[in-house]
C-alpha cells in the first residue's frame, strides 16, 4: 500500500481496492517461559539442561527435542550473560508496510559462555557491517525498574529487548573459527 | 510469523496479580486487489451512491455483476445498469453478536436483497433494529455514507423502507 496509491482524482474510476487481511489472537503464555521471564526480571538468563544429552537450551523449552525428554526446573541452568557471536544476518529495510527501521541492522546469535544460545539480539555500537563471528560481547541489561518481559510470547526465541537491550562488546580479542564451539542455532 | 517481522505485532497483556500472562498477537497482510472492468465499475457505482447491475442477453440482471454468465460461461461485457436503490429481502439470517469485522457494531440481519431491476440477490447487511422487524419479502432501501472510496462499504447497510412492503413473515 503506498506505491499505488497515488494522488486519487475523486471522479477517476474505481480500479483497485486496499484489502486489509488480519488476524488477531490470544494465547495463554507457556509455564516454561513465564520462568524464563521471571528469571529475566532478576537479571539472570536461565535454561534447562538435558538430562539425557547434556545440551543446554536457552530458552528453556520444557523438552529435548533430540531425545524427546521433558525437562523441567530441576534441569535448570543459570547461564553467562557473556559470550560469543556465532552467527548473524544484516537486515537492509524495504520500505514495505510496517516497517520501521530505515538502517541496515544486524540481528546475531550469541554462543553463552559455559552453555546455552540466544538468537535475535542486537549488538550494541557496533555498525552493521562491522558484526563479525567470533565477536565476544556482554549483556547490557535495562536498568531494574525499566526492566520489562512483556514483549515475551511464546515464540519470542530468545529476544528479550524488554530486559537485555543488547549486546556490548567486550573488548577481548575475537575467538578464532576453529574455536568457536560446536552448538551454533539453539 | 515471528515478532521482528514489520507485519507482525505482538502486544502481551500483563497483569502480575494474574495467574499467568496472556499475549495478544496481530498479523496482518496489506494488498491492493485489481479489480477488473466489471467490478472496478460496480464499485465506482458505489462512490457515486448507485447500485450497477449487469445485463444478460436473456434480460435478466446480475446484482452483483459478474464477469462471467454462471449459466454459461460466456463473457459479459454489455455495460453495467444502474438497479435499485430500494430491493426485496428474499433470505436473511440475525447477527446476535456483532464480531469486530462486522458491517454494525450492534445487532443486524445479513440479507440477500434483490434490488428492483435485479434479478439475482445481493449480500449485504439490514440495519433492522431488531429481529422481530425482518422479515422475507421485506422492502428495503440503502442507507449510503457520506464519504465513500469505491467499496461495498459505502453502502452502510440496507434499512426497511418506509412504505413497509409485503411478504411472508
Amino acid at each position: 500500500m503506498s506505491d499505488t496509491t497515488e494522488a486519487i482524482d475523486p471522479d477517476a474510476p474505481v480500479t483497485g481496492m486496499d484489502y486489509f487481511m488480519s488476524l488477531h489472537y490470544r494465547e495463554q503464555i507457556c509455564p516454561v517461559v513465564e520462568r524464563f521471564s521471571a528469571e529475566l526480571m532478576e537479571g539472570r538468563i536461565t535454561g534447562h539442561k538435558c538430562p539425557q544429552c547434556g545440551l543446554v537450551y536457552v530458552p528453556p523449552r520444557g523438552y529435548c527435542p533430540i531425545c524427546v525428554v521433558e525437562t523441567t526446573e530441576a534441569d535448570e541452568i543459570v547461564a553467562n550473560d557473556r559470550g560469543v557471536v556465532t552467527n548473524y544476518t544484516v537486515v537492509t529495510p524495504v520500505a514495505y508496510y510496517g516497517q520501521e527501521a530505515t538502517d541496515p541492522f544486524a540481528k546475531v546469535s550469541i554462543y553463552l559462555d559455559g552453555g546455552g544460545s540466544l538468537s535475535l539480539q542486537d549488538v550494541l555500537d557496533v555498525p552493521a557491517d562491522e558484526v563479525r563471528v567470533g565477536l565476544r560481547v556482554q549483556a547490557v541489561w535495562a536498568p531494574l525498574g525499566e526492566r520489562t518481559v512483556d514483549d515475551i510470547g511464546n515464540r519470542s526465541w530468545g529476544s528479550a529487548e524488554g530486559a537485555i537491550q543488547g549486546w556490548h562488546p567486550t573488548g577481548e580479542p575475537d575467538v578464532a573459527r576453529e574455536d568457536l564451539p560446536n552448538q551454533g542455532g539453539f | 510469523m515471528c515478532s521482528t517481522s514489520a507485519v507482525s505485532s505482538q502486544v502481551p497483556s500483563s497483569k502480575s496479580d494474574a495467574p499467568g500472562r496472556t499475549s495478544t498477537s496481530t498479523i496482518e497482510f496489506p494488498y491492493t486487489r485489481t479489480l477488473g472492468p466489471v467490478y472496478g465499475a460496480f464499485l465506482t457505482g458505489m462512490r457515486d451512491g448507485r447500485i450497477l447491475g449487469m445485463p444478460k442477453a436473456d434480460g435478466s440482471v446480475l446484482c452483483p455483476p459478474t464477469e462471467w454468465d454462471p449459466d454459461t460461461g460466456a463473457a459479459l461485457t454489455d455495460d453495467l445498469v444502474e438497479v435499485g436503490p430500494g430491493g426485496e429481502v428474499t433470505t436473511w439470517a440475525w447477527v446476535t453478536e456483532p464480531t469486530r469485522k462486522h458491517p454494525l457494531d450492534h445487532p443486524f440481519a445479513f440479507a440477500l436483497i434483490r434490488l428492483d431491476g435485479a434479478s439475482t440477490g445481493l449480500l449485504h447487511a439490514v440495519d433492522a433494529g431488531a429481529i422481530d422487524a425482518m422479515h422475507t419479502g421485506m422492502r428495503v432501501v440503502p442507507r449510503w455514507k457520506d464519504e465513500r472510496i469505491g467499496l461495498i462499504t459505502d453502502l452502510e447497510a440496507f434499512v426497511p423502507a418506509a412504505d413497509g412492503g409485503g411478504g411472508d413473515a
